[in-house]
């Protein structure tokens, strides 16, 4: 599938692509926030007042990719939490009212699919929609959804995203699970700080991808992904994916990481690194935004402008350069908590 | 390519697995009652449909002895249980990478509501649900308990989720992606959905009533439903109890959480199921409706089936014996679709005493023998999303 159009809220100024000049943000926090535009352009008054944040990134981030693209034949969106601030805020009014009369705008904002279900309502868009709530792979089902769409031949452009709010309270949640660092570090440290826990992000990106095209930012090519595997199982999952696309792993040029300064989390992509693609450029990316579940969505918009002859952000994020070239492949690695595991693969 | 149903697994308000099930609907007896597990406010004065198995009666029938598990996730694993059990899948085949799992849920783990808000608000030690809540949890413990190594995902379209799950099922082996795949969901009762639904006033103080004249609401269920879809040619040494020959899915485009009066998506759905069988002049011999019981979905789905076909086929809802089963309602009532063909066998839809009057078609009204060789279920969620899906007898 071509990418013919992106777009992203992330902790980087990636909505007005004042971040693809050269203008990076740095961060010395326990979270690293989105930076949210002024939607006031963009959605009315009355409905901005009513969402919670991942509904109005995703909503901010896919209106103009709607407006611009009329002939959408559908909607895939990937969530793991969906809007959890409003969901909570629900909740806790049920246990302080004691199930009393209460409000359902939080209870409507807080289902997962209220994103996809909105951008159909602003499109009018009736085709197919769906939205995966599968924790660190739901951006991955839902590339491989769009995939499946395009080979079935019904459809020939869709939009499909990925999206996650830091709430206080699934900030909570994850921080009682240990997942996140106890200390505030530099961003520019974050990587190399050798201690447990990682930054928790946010953001939304999506795409317009088209089964044809021949003016585009970069093409996913395929999408593979496994949950609890051994180091044998994830090798196994990878070569699959290479084979079914005829590549081998010298093709591969450039690989982007899921590296997100977590002691515990390294080993893996050490081993897609070093034991896999020794000669490849290699990359990161959470250095930039934290970590999320959905947050190879923000990898594969970042990806797409590299592959598309973006130089200024290459400083931000390179790990290994052994080809100054521009990339003609790059895979995605990436793995939330260590449980479920996902590569994508882009090229020219 | 044929994908085939070869397992089935439920657990609902009307049992606790297929063959209860399948004895309450030949009864026509409905599982909405008072609550006996379920705690809240509203315990005595809504009904429900609530599965009569505790949470620890669960573990101990499931032998688990580990903490962490929700009931959402202990229901999942009664059904998902059931389902490979009954189309006799081996060990090595639910870990090969060729077999899928594709879950759902609206709740997910949020029916623990005290302990969500003691978490989320950081009041205490953490409880041992800290890491269950998301919606894919419950699918990570079914991933571990049973070892799956393939494709794996996790849906939530509001009340169409596992519709989508077979939906989805379906295209992966269809793609070749895959050989097999569990696919279903699971939501239990919960504060959050309760709650939830009261504050838009769509609950019923009486048990459901679906396509009356009357009805004023839904029903709350919980259960789980799970079914085992295989390419016809891995299964020739299984007797397969329904072909999948069609699902249409769309978005209504119209309200967060109500259908257009046009019936947009709904219609969209079943047409673009019918289409997707590619018979021409395809004959539905019975319709699982969605048939909530609201003012709202009832009228419009009628609105549809008129639309659609020139004499609308025999049709019911079987949420008048399970209540609502939000996530799981898909796969549930796939499967009550699927007994109805087995069967030959047309079961009313309960509670409907004056059938809506602006269409003179009332839902089945008594249990009828005839012949069903396809049948059509839909399952209409909030945030507009629409799916239905066909199922036909082997040919």
């Amino acid at each position: 599938m071509f990418i013919t159009d992106l777009s992203a809220i992330s902790p980087q100024l990636t909505y007005n692509e004042n971040f693809l000049l050269g203008d990076k943000k740095s961060y010395e926090s326990t979270v690293f926030n989105a930076i949210e535009p002024d939607y006031t352009e963009l959605i009315p008054r009355n409905l901005l007042r009513r969402m919670g944040k991942a509904v109005r990134i995703g909503i901010g981030t896919g209106t103009p990719l709607i407006n611009k693209n009329s002939e959408l034949d559908g909607i895939i969106i990937g969530t793991a939490n969906g809007g959890l601030e409003d969901c909570i805020r629900f909740l806790n009014q049920i246990i302080e009212y004691n199930e009393g009369t209460l409000t359902p705008t939080n209870f409507v904002q807080s289902t997962p699919n209220a994103i996809a279900g909105q951008l159909a309502l602003i499109g009018k868009n009736r085709g197919y929609n769906i939205t995966y709530t599968n924790g660190g792979t739901s951006f991955e089902n839902a590339i491989l959804d769009g995939i499946l769409l395009f080979n079935e031949g019904n459809n020939k452009k869709l939009l499909i995203g990925g999206i996650e709010e830091i709430s206080e309270y699934n900030y909570n949640i994850d921080s009682l699970s240990n997942k996140f660092k106890k200390e505030t570090i530099k961003d520019s440290k974050l990587l190399e700080s050798n201690t447990p826990g990682t930054i928790c992000g946010e953001g939304a990106a999506l795409f317009v991808v088209e089964n044809e095209s021949n003016n585009y930012y970069a093409q996913i090519k395929d999408v593979a992904q496994i949950t609890y595997p051994s180091i044998e199982d994830l090798r196994e999952c990878l070569t699959e994916m290479l084979e079914r696309n005829n590549l081998k792993s010298t093709d591969i040029d450039s690989i982007m990481l899921g590296y997100n300064g977590d002691i515990n989390h390294n080993h893996w992509y050490e081993y897609i690194e070093n034991k896999i693609f020794k000669k490849s450029n290699s990359f990161t990316f959470k250095n930039l935004i934290g970590d999320y579940r959905t947050c190879s969505a923000f990898a594969t918009w970042l990806s797409s402008h590299i592959i598309n002859g973006e130089k200024k952000i290459l400083k931000h994020i390179s790990r290994r350069i052994n080809n100054k070239n521009t990339p003609k492949n790059i895979l995605i690695y990436n793995h939330f908590d260590t449980v479920r595991h996902g590569f994508i693969l882009l090229s020219k | 390519m044929k994908v085939v149903v070869t397992g089935i697994g439920i657990v609902s308000a009307i049992g606790n697995n297929v063959a209860a099930n399948e004895t309450q609907l030949k009864l026509q007896k409905s599982g909405i009652d008072k609550a006996k597990n379920f705690k809240s406010r509203y315990t005595n004065s809504l009904n429900f449909g609530e599965v009569r198995l505790s949470d620890s009666e669960l573990k101990k029938i499931l032998h688990i002895t580990k903490k962490g598990y929700c009931r959402t996730a202990l229901l999942a694993t009664m059904a998902f249980k059931e389902a490979i059990n009954h189309s006799k899948l081996t060990k090595s085949e639910i870990e090969s990478y060729r077999t899928g799992f594709i879950s759902s849920s609206t709740v997910g783990g949020m029916c623990n509501t005290d302990e969500l808000y003691a978490d989320a608000n950081m009041k205490g030690e953490p409880s041992e649900f800290i890491k269950t809540y998301g919606g894919g949890e419950h699918t990570l413990q079914l991933i571990k308990d049973f070892n799956i190594k393939g494709f794996t995902s996790t849906i939530n379209t509001a009340c169409s989720s596992s519709a989508n799950a077979i939906m989805l099922g379906c295209r992966l082996i269809k793609a070749g992606r895959l050989d097999r795949v569990i696919v279903g969901g699971s939501d239990s009762l919960s504060k959050f959905s309760v709650n939830g639904f009261n504050s838009l006033m769509i609950l019923s103080k009486e048990p459901c009533k679906p396509f009356d004249e009357n009805r004023d609401g839904l029903t709350l269920g919980e259960g789980s439903g799970y079914l085992v879809l295989e390419r016809s040619d891995i299964a020739k040494n299984k007797k397969p109890l329904a072909e999948v020959i069609g699902y249409g899915n769309s978005n209504d485009a119209f309200h967060p959480s109500a259908t257009s009066n046009e019936a947009f998506g709904p219609t969209l759905a079943m047409q673009r199921a019918i289409e997707s069988t590619g018979i021409k002049k395809l004959n539905i011999d019975y319709i699982n409706a969605h048939g909530t019981g609201t003012p709202n979905n009832d009228i419009t789905e009628l609105f549809a089936f008129n639309k659609i076909f020139s004499k609308i086929p025999p049709y019911n809802s079987t949420k008048s014996y399970t209540g609502h089963t939000l996530a799981a309602a898909g796969a549930i009532e796939s499967i009550f679709s699927i007994l109805s063909m087995k069967n030959n066998e047309l079961y009313p839809s309960l509670n409907c005493l004056n059938p809506i009057t602006k269409f003179n078609n009332p839902p089945i009204k008594k249990k009828t023998n005839i012949t069903i060789d396809t049948v059509m279920s839909n399952s209409f969620g909030f945030g507009g999303n629409c799916t239905s899906i066909i199922f036909s007898k082997i040919k």
